[in-house]
């Protein structure tokens, strides 16, 4: 009996004289919600991993997230570009200093080594491998290892951000018996079955879709600032700095940089959990704050002090979309009604604590050039979404709306639809909810599993639903998304919009030459978006995030991950 | 059955507890029965979003407020543990009704024919294998195909009338074959027991936390579909439970009279048996009734397999985590929810004693 | 002894075999699986990554690459009208599910070339028309044509296609296609209630699961394209520990705590002890497990605990002890939740069979031998109450994997529990099938090492066993 207490109070006394571990200030810590799948930098797929990538691995171009610009990173300069008939022609040149961790210098070899390992059948590139299939061939420059052009098929305005939007990938590391040298880029589009029974390409998808190409040390080594330095598989990952980057002190670009000594990845999936280690000083980083939250921590003297706390306009937007091809939702009145009953001001607080804004369209408003400021944001109005449908045909009756439609009595409801799991949808379902009930319109809500919904939605198989939708401020391509061409079963465009219009604007917005002449066209599709309320987009989102105050130069932005890690300088 | 009744009389006058317990539950239960005639400020879905995040007692304006709190949304916490209740019960109380028939139907059925005690012809087995098999697929695969590839009804009716047709000409069939084929007419005996006895332990390798979780990820979130889930799985216990104590009954020497004196076995099961399981299934019952609680409010936690507008306990509490200062949310319902299971526990105990006192004497 | 644990060990396999085949058939059956959603979905960005047919290639790669092409099961049953090999991978989904559609109705032989015949229609519309005449109306009836699943708006669609068609050689592919719709008008109705059965041999899906499955291959995950089973062994390493900590914790103290309430001096004690012990087996885990967080680990109440994890990063290398304090500071809190989720069930049990034992003859012999209390509780009555105390730690298990899911899930560790949760909410089903065999494995394992301490415990259970 004694001995049982004994150990019951010395277990306590042991517990208890553990404290909190000592930190190291040149050390970056940063939280990461999700573990990488893998960090093979042509299968990667969370966002985590992504900028864990950008710190191994570089692209020929990239956002400089201190002004949202994209600057060339491995190029010397941005790409020249020459439009032929059916191909489109970028020219790029590779900075003179870019040299690999072994000090071999970056190639347009290694270039055309990424791009064969990004078309070529068999390997695991099925991710990537969509988004660079319009580059049909390299040709290397024979004067210059360093210059190479791209021939691509047709011309998009994104195409200049694609051709520059993969990790180049160190043929000597990825490939060292040259089994992909013999093959050609330009083999490498339309019909690969031959390809599938060359013997070198099998030995070397044996090698590269084997799980140590995403997780090894010793393979994932590129031409940026930084070396995977450990893995602990659930716990945290760890990145060192290189001894002598070559992109340090760059004079043309000093945004390429490499600071912090080390930067640990801590691996938390919990967000209360995230927030307590933020709270008990153990992490230097931490976005995605929930709202409420982040409105508690500023309350805190204690911790303002240490933390620095910023909420960046996003590039993410929520947005409605209403199948405009069921008979009963097929009047734009009605569907205006339906905008008039989302209570955008009441979502906004709820879900995001006020960090957000109202938008008209799917434009951000933090692009003032192209935003349509004549037009007001849906909001509540239940008076004029009366109006609306009885203007639409709708009778009001003892339990709802009914119109004669095709010879049937029909009763207008809604299933809304969202992914399951999120919150942010959630309150605005059900918040919809309400106020359409309040109206005499019967709504059902029902969440779903991320896959069944996208199928639903390419089926045409909904009524209504909420979903986000992020971008960039660089390219404004909405042409997928909205055109009638791409509203077929299977399409992006499930909600079926699309007048004449709507698709000569779109087809003119990627046309456009000058800026003024494309922000005229973005604010006419935006009219005629608000009017149509089939894609009624509710708000753009911010980020919350907070960063120790030891460290400068954070270069915040909307454009995700929201900070460049790289840059942090310590304070003095 | 009057002997059980008064067994519990004696309880209620002997057993401050109990009483304390049973009048809890009877006053909860009345309270959910006549819910929707109190009027409470504020329904549980409905949302005040100019008051979210509102600890308990603390506004005092009008008429309207919120004693218990609010959650992200604005919901009333008060309402919503209330009504939650309503849920906790609405669902727990069939779901476990359905098990307890299961199981002890299954169960007694084992206990009582045994290995050897149940026996049929060849021919209705085959039937039965047959026509399970075409039901299967015409009553089943076909309809579910038809709707998934948005076929039209009548294309599943035809399927259904098919099956049925099907079944029919089996059975004529089988009929006409038993005349001519001697070795189908014979008979031959159904290992009931041992059918049982397997079925329950493939169920029971599992964890049933683990089974609900994974068969829940193959359906979409519904309370029908999550009930019959935890029906399908909760049944063991009972089973044997059930078997066990129908074993017992048959040795005792009145069931032994019972069949000497040429009762069949359907009247001895009916007579005899079910009054004397009553009380240990009762107590099983009164007992995971307090499981059944826990596990549909850590469902709703997990947010696993129920649709995000019912009202349930554990949705509320779940809301705690994106707010960790709103203490309110975790200590309502679940104090409610602990005093229900304990509440239950309690009662099942005091049961579990009468009948098993009374057995045992 | 050997011969009766063998045999109890082949009866549980046909049980795995059972479970782990109905995991991966349902798993299988249905839609969406992980890589069509990222292949074909283009992201949630405004402008597409690659097109809509590029996309569509590269999963049909992925597939291929995969084996998921291949037939499900070795037999197949559908209607006889409607074969799976005709709707293969080849066409784009709308396709797909037309050409299923009309099989159904019409048969396949009709419907496939009726389907080769509207692309043959849209290939000759494409290179004569698109570019010189803005042909709205036809790409409309085109439309119809590639969507539609019954024959008069079929017919209705080619005939006006017709009509417009100005180049001979659209008419005649128009043409074409209203002579194959022609020929799908007579097939009967019912037709499709017809089955078929087909045998697909041993190139199907679960025969090359189970195959890889016989020689110790789980498969690899669909979310992180990682072995399933050296994902396990990582969880399972990151749960191992806690879990038998809190095991031997558990069970010692529910030890001590059932003796110390066995001794008639310590009545007081067990009149408090008990109900309290029933009362904490009333709140739910999570419950608990929150209540813990939000009391013991938040800087707003008392911090004594570090919330997170399993542990920081450390840049210099640590001691074996100062390594395993830091394990024991972390793992604090879910321990202390693990104990207390688990002690009540323990402690009632022992609790009631050491009472059980004490009222039996031999003790009584015992005390009136003059043997102290304790003496008599630990040599005499503790002894004798082992078998029911190897049943009820062998029926412990499946409390404990429940707890540790919720623990794991609200203390962020990461082990099976919160694999398994993660595998539920993303369905990765290699993952789930792997996940449900080893917690599957070792209850089975659990409840053979309770035959065996059994056998330990009582000699007459070894005779019976030889």
């Amino acid at each position: 009996m004694r001995n049982f207490r004994l150990l019951v109070a010395s277990l306590f006394i042991v517990l208890s004289s553990c404290s909190q571990p000592e930190r190291a200030p040149e050390e970056v810590r940063v939280r990461l919600a999700v573990e990488p799948e893998t960090l093979s930098p042509v299968s990667y797929s969370d966002a985590g991993a992504l900028q864990i990538l950008n710190l191994l691995f570089q692209s020929l171009l990239s956002a400089d997230l201190a002004d949202n610009q994209i600057k060339p990173y491995l190029a010397a300069d941005l790409p020249q570009v020459e439009r032929l008939d059916s191909v489109s022609l970028f020219t790029y040149q590779i900075r003179e200093e870019a040299s690999w961790t072994n000090g071999s210098p970056v190639t347009a070899a290694d270039v055309a080594f990424t791009l064969k390992v990004l078309k070529a059948p068999l390997l695991n590139n099925e991710f990537l491998k969509p988004q660079v299939q319009f580059i049909q061939d390299i040709r290397l420059d024979s004067s210059n290892a360093k210059r190479f052009t791209f021939v691509c098929e047709g011309y998009s305005p994104e195409m200049e951000l694609l051709t520059g939007d993969f990790f180049i990938l160190p043929a000597y590391l990825f490939d060292p018996e040259a089994l992909l040298q013999p093959l050609e880029v330009a083999a490498l589009t339309g019909s690969l079955s031959e390809l599938e029974n060359n013997s070198d390409l099998k030995a070397f998808a044996a090698r590269f879709n084997s799980p140590a190409y995403g997780h090894s040390t010793r393979v994932l080594q590129g031409s940026g600032g930084y070396l995977l330095e450990s893995w602990e598989n659930g716990k945290y990952l760890t990145l060192k700095r290189k001894s002598d980057w070559w992109g340090n002190n760059l004079p043309d670009a000093p945004y390429l940089s490499a600071n912090p000594e080390r930067i640990s990845f801590q691996l938390i999936p919990d967000n209360t959990t995230a927030l307590m280690a933020l709270r008990s000083r153990q992490l230097d980083v931490l976005d995605n704050i929930e709202a409420a939250e982040f409105n508690e921590l500023r309350q805190e003297e204690d911790f303002l002090k240490e933390y620095a706390m910023y909420s960046p306009d996003a590039y993410e937007f929520i947005y409605a979309g209403i199948n405009t091809r069921l008979p009963k939702l097929s009047d734009k009145r009605t569907r205006q009604a339906i905008a008039h009953l989302l209570d955008v001001k009441s979502m906004i607080k709820v879900s995001q604590q006020n960090y957000a804004t109202p938008t008209v369209g799917p434009v951000p408003p933090s692009l003032k050039a192209y935003y349509n400021n004549k037009l007001t944001p849906y909001s509540l109005h239940q008076k004029k979404a009366m109006e609306l449908l009885s203007s639409a045909g709708w009778q009001r009756e003892q339990d709802g709306w009914f119109q004669e439609i095709n010879g049937n009595r029909e009763q207008l409801t809604l299933e809304v639809n969202y992914r399951a799991g999120s919150s942010n949808y959630e309150n605005a379902a059900i918040i919809f909810q309400q106020s359409a009930a309040a109206v005499g319109i019967p709504v059902q809500v029902q969440a779903m599993e991320n896959s069944l919904l996208s199928q639903n939605l390419k089926a045409h198989d909904f009524e209504m639903f909420f979903r986000s939708l992020s971008g960039n401020p660089f390219v404004l391509n909405f042409q997928p998304l909205l055109h009638s061409d791409f509203a077929g079963k299977g399409g992006r465009n499930v909600t079926g919009f699309g007048t004449p219009e709507s698709d000569n604007v779109l087809d003119a917005i990627n046309k456009a030459d000058t800026p003024e002449v494309k922000a005229k066209l973005l604010k006419r599709l935006q009219e005629i978006l608000y009017d149509e309320a089939a894609f009624i987009s509710l708000y753009y989102l911010k980020d919350r995030l907070a960063v120790h105050r030891r460290f400068g130069n954070v270069k915040v932005s909307g454009l995700k991950p929201n900070y460049d890690v790289s840059a942090f300088t310590l304070k003095e | 059955m009057k002997q059980a009744w008064q067994n519990i009389r004696a309880l209620w006058r002997n057993e401050t507890l109990f009483r304390i317990a049973a009048s809890y539950l009877g006053l909860l239960l009345l309270l959910i029965l006549l819910l929707p005639w109190i009027p409470l400020p504020y329904g549980p879905n409905d949302l005040d979003l100019e008051h979210i995040y509102q600890p308990p007692f603390s506004l005092t304006y009008a008429t309207k407020s919120h004693p218990m709190g609010t959650d992200r949304l604005g919901r009333d916490v008060l309402a919503n543990v209330l009504y939650g209740a309503r849920t906790a019960f609405f669902i727990s109380i069939p779901v476990m009704a359905l098990a307890a028939l299961l199981g002890l139907t299954l169960g007694a059925g084992a206990g009582f024919f045994g290995d050897k005690g149940f026996s049929t012809s060849r021919r209705n087995l085959l039937l039965c294998l047959l026509s399970l098999l075409c039901l299967g697929y015409y009553w089943l695969y076909l309809p579910v195909q038809i709707a998934s590839l948005n076929l039209g009804t009548p294309m599943a009716l035809k399927s259904i009338m098919a099956g049925a047709v099907v079944v029919v000409l089996l059975f004529c069939f089988s009929s006409l074959l038993q005349k001519f084929i001697a070795p189908l007419r014979q008979r031959v005996a159904v290992p009931v027991d041992q059918l049982v006895m397997r079925l329950t332990e493939a169920v029971s390798t599992i964890p049933r936390f683990v089974l609900i979780l994974v068969l829940a990820s193959f359906l979409p979130p519904s309370v029908l579909l999550l009930s019959l889930i935890i029906s399908l799985t909760a049944w063991t216990g009972i089973a044997r439970l059930a078997r066990a104590e129908m074993m017992r009954i048959k040795q005792l020497p009145y069931f032994e009279a019972a069949r000497s004196i040429g009762l069949n076995s359907r009247e001895l099961l009916w007579r005899q048996a079910f009054p004397n399981l009553l009380g240990p299934v009762l107590v099983a019952f009164t007992f995971s009734l307090g499981g059944l609680l826990a596990l549909e409010s850590t469902l709703s936690f997990l947010n696993i397999g129920v649709p995000p507008t019912l009202v349930s306990w554990g949705r509320t509490i779940a809301s705690v985590r994106s707010n960790t200062a709103a203490w309110w949310l975790v200590v309502f319902p679940g104090a409610l929810l602990t005093l229900t299971i304990l509440a239950l526990y309690t009662c099942s105990h005091y049961l579990s004693k009468v009948f098993s006192s009374k057995n045992r004497g | 002894m050997g011969g009766y644990l063998l045999r109890r060990f082949l009866l549980a396999i046909p049980a795995l075999w059972a479970l782990a085949t109905v995991v991966f058939l349902l798993s299988r059956l249905l839609p969406g699986t992980y890589g069509s959603e990222r292949i074909l979905q283009s992201g949630t960005g405004y402008y597409s990554k690659g097109s809509e047919t590029d996309r569509q290639a590269a999963y049909l790669s992925y597939v291929k690459r995969t084996g998921q092409d291949m037939p499900l099961f070795y037999l197949s049953a559908g209607p006889a009208t409607h074969s799976p090999a005709e709707t293969a991978v080849s066409y784009t989904k709308q396709t797909q599910e037309q050409l299923t559609k009309l099989s159904w109705r019409y048969g396949a032989q009709n419907a496939k070339a009726y389907i080769q015949s509207v692309a043959a229609l849209k290939k000759q519309w494409q290179d004569s028309y698109h570019n010189a005449v803005p042909g709205n109306a036809v790409a409309v009836h085109l439309q119809t044509l590639q969507a539609a699943d019954n024959t008069e708006p079929l017919v209705d669609a080619a005939e006006e296609i017709r009509a417009a068609a100005g180049h001979p050689r659209l008419r005649r592919a128009a043409d074409n296609v209203l002579v194959r719709l022609q020929a799908m008008q007579p097939q009967g109705s019912l037709a499709f209630l017809l089955p078929a059965i087909s045998w697909h041999g041993s190139q199907n899906q679960y025969h090359q699961w189970l195959v890889q499955l016989l020689h110790g291959n789980l498969g690899n995950s669909y979310k992180s394209s990682r072995p399933v089973l050296e994902v396990l062994v990582e969880a399972v390493g990151n749960t191992w520990w806690l879990l038998i900590c809190s095991m031997v914790i558990t069970f010692f103290l529910a030890l001590e705590l059932s003796v110390l309430m066995a001794q008639k001096k310590e009545n007081r004690l067990r009149k408090v002890l008990l109900p309290l012990l029933f009362m904490l087996d009333s709140i739910p885990p999570f419950v608990l497990a929150l209540l813990l967080l939000v009391l013991l680990a938040n800087p707003n109440f008392i911090q004594l605990f570090p919330v997170f994890g399993m542990g920081y990063y450390m840049p210099q290398e640590l001691g074996l002890w100062q390594e395993l304090m830091q394990w024991a500071y972390f793992m604090a809190l879910p321990l202390l939740s693990l104990v207390l989720f688990n002690l009540p069930y323990l402690t009632s049990q022992i609790h009631s069979a050491i009472s059980a034992a004490m009222q039996s003859d031999f003790t009584r012999t015992a005390r009136a031998k003059g043997l102290a209390e304790s003496a008599v509780i630990r040599k005499h009555a503790l002894r004798n109450s082992l078998l029911p105390i190897i049943t009820i730690v062998s029926d412990f298990i499946p409390a404990l994997v429940t707890g540790t899911l919720i623990v794991e899930t609200v203390f962020a560790v990461p082990g099976v529990g919160r694999l398994l949760l993660d595998a539920v909410l993303s369905r990765d089903y290699p993952m789930l099938t792997g996940i449900v065999l080893i917690i599957a494995a070792f209850r089975i394992a659990a409840y053979l090492l309770a035959d065996m301490a059994y056998a330990w415990a009582d000699p007459r259970i070894r005779q019976r066993m030889t």
